[in-house]
């Protein structure tokens, strides 16, 4: 148990996939600044996220994204108590960018360096959007690198219920996507197709509904190409649709099925594909007919940013204490409780 | 610091000399070794973060996930600190602690996947002058375009150690710098730094790029018909 002064200023770094990401949090939740600059664009002509463009990216970005979030934090260097950067799960070239950054501005300012759990920063991003926000609380995260449902019991300890068996749900929306034509990346333009079209239009299949926690998209993608080829005439934005709501169905039911099994009053929404206007739709609703309580972020909170970073971190700070100056990136790392 | 190659050098010092340097030469460890190399220079030397002037690092070209590591903790370390970088090519790293030699040094860095990294160099006084681009090629026709110079030649680098046997047979009247000059020096980059930087050869933190030479492998695949001609040449 270490002790950590309340309103420590924790600058977080996020370089994980294809966000240049630096927040400045204080206190655990209060967002000084978040400035996220996406590569999309640089990505977008190979039609997913390219490691090593990615990597090159980060290392010309940080300057400015760094030196933007002291300026809209109204900071300097000097403000800061603590650094935090993301070790992983992620890239392997991409985590590094963000591990030196880190560790380099611990050295520069004499501050401790924290290495953050991609996910448990994640899973940190609904504080910040309410701090008085208390565990317990079931948390469905999904992106284009993950699709996970964690029961969070109490601050560092988490249970994880069930994740992708093989794509990430934002993949199954990337995929999908190229293969109607819609470019990259997939989730906003599906989002928005979506809402002109009639998802009882094709009843695409809905894996593993019925069994424990655990997703599979591909077979969804699949069942999506498959329908494509023998009807392709079809409206764009009746498939998007109903591809939309067969992905959506599958998450909310588990999400609520986990929760009720766990006991939670609480049910979260983090990643990227929680900016999806249905997702967050339904987890209202069905929230409400439920009596739970759910916490949506913002989409900038959602998808990945350095505050969230800082804000994990904050935690892991006053629980465990800083991290070695001997570490690396981890890029398969699993979310795990902190020890005790 | 320079860590382009599987080394993670790093050196402290000033124009009256070098004060400490670490070489680390344990490949791929290069997140995990830089940051406590850099704090135990300082602390040993007694020296602050803050007292540093400027920050001098090897840009490559080198290995690509290693390279970024130096070359970032370099710039966020400089922003942080509000001082300049001096950004040296590692290649001249490895040529300029062999200078004392009537020879023309090739410098060779092992670059992966059956190339290297080059350049050649002559020397003048008080120390080497690049005399070709920095490029990257087959270690058969770098050979063969070294053996076309006609010069009596001083191989130095890690690429030549990995592809020694080609060398010797095609270059018989080269001369071969001995392993303990393979990597970049850290102390060549602080001699080297510290002319530049009273100069004021140097750079803003945000302004230094690493020599990658090569593409990305997604943008070698794309080609130029895929990517359309976009941009003039
Ligand atoms: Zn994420």
């Amino acid at each position: 148990m270490t002790v950590t002064d309340p309103d420590l200023t924790i600058l977080g770094v996020e370089t994980s996939c294809d966000e240049t990401a630096v927040g400045i949090v204080s206190g655990g939740a209060d967002v000084r600044s978040s400035v996220i600059a996406s590569q999309v664009d640089l990505h977008a002509r190979f039609g997913g996220v390219v490691p090593e463009v990615a990597s090159r990216a980060h290392t010309q970005l940080v300057n400015g994204v760094l030196a933007q979030a002291l300026v809209e934090a109204g900071l300097t260097g000097h403000d800061l108590g603590a650094v935090a950067a993301c070790e992983g799960p992620g890239l392997a070239g991409a985590l590094l960018v963000g591990v030196s950054v880190g560790k380099a501005l611990a050295l520069a300012h004499g501050i401790p360096y924290v290495g953050v759990n991609h996910m448990e920063g994640h899973l940190y991003a609904a504080f910040l959007e309410e701090p008085d926000l208390a565990p317990p609380m079931t948390v469905l995260l999904v992106s284009g690198g993950h699709t996970m449902i964690v029961h969070m019991e109490d601050h560092g300890r988490y249970r994880v219920l069930g994740q992708t068996v093989d794509d990430a749900a934002g993949e199954a929306f990337d995929k999908v996507a190229r293969l109607l034509g819609l470019g990259f990346p997939g989730g906003p333009v599906i989002d928005r197709l979506a809402t002109r079209g009639d998802p009882s239009a094709v009843a695409f299949p809905r894996p593993m509904l019925d069994e424990g926690y655990d997703f599979s998209f591909s077979g969804l993608k699949t069942a999506v190409l498959v329908h494509v080829r023998d009807h392709g005439d079809e409206q764009v934005e009746d498939i998007a649709a109903s591809f939309q709501e067969a992905a959506v169905d599958v998450l909310v039911t588990k999400l609520f099925r986990a929760a009720e099994e766990v006991g939670a009053p609480t049910v979260v929404l983090g990643g990227g594909v929680a900016a999806n206007t249905r997702l967050r739709e339904r987890v209202f609703d069905e929230a409400e007919r439920r009596g739970l309580h759910p916490v949506v972020p913002s989409p900038v909170m959602c998808t990945d940013n350095g505050a969230m970073i800082a804000a994990a971190a904050f935690q892991v700070l006053s629980r465990v204490g800083p991290t070695s100056m001997r570490a690396g990136a981890y890029p398969g790392l699993r979310l795990a409780s902190h020890p005790h | 610091m320079d860590t382009a190659t599987p080394q993670v050098g790093v050196a402290l010092g000033s124009e009256h000399g070098l004060v400490a340097q670490i070489r680390l030469a344990q490949g791929r460890r290069h997140a995990e070794q830089l940051a406590p190399a850099i704090e135990y220079l300082l602390r040993e030397a007694q020296a602050q973060p803050s007292d540093l002037a400027a920050i001098a690092v090897g840009v490559g070209p080198g290995l690509f996930t290693g390279l970024r590591v130096g070359v970032t903790t370099a710039k966020v370390m400089a922003q942080a600190l509000e001082i300049p970088v001096v950004p040296v090519p590692s290649l001249d790293l490895v040529a300029y602690p062999v200078r004392f030699t009537a020879r023309v040094i090739a410098a060779v860095c092992d670059a992966r996947r059956g190339e290297v990294f080059y350049s050649v160099y002559r020397t003048v006084p008080g120390g080497v002058q690049r005399a070709g681009e920095y490029r990257v090629g087959a270690p058969g026709e770098v050979a063969a375009e070294l053996v076309a110079t006609g010069e009596d030649l001083l191989l130095v680098g890690d690429g030549i150690s990995a592809h020694r046997q080609m060398f010797e047979d095609e270059l018989d009247r080269a001369e071969f710098a001995s392993t303990s000059f393979a990597y970049p020096s850290p102390s060549a980059l602080v001699e080297l730094a510290c002319s530049r930087y009273r100069r004021e050869d140097f750079v803003r933190a945000s302004e230094v790029q690493p020599l990658y030479l090569r593409k990305s492998d997604a943008e070698i695949a794309w080609g130029p018909d895929r990517a359309g001609h976009e941009g003039a040449p």
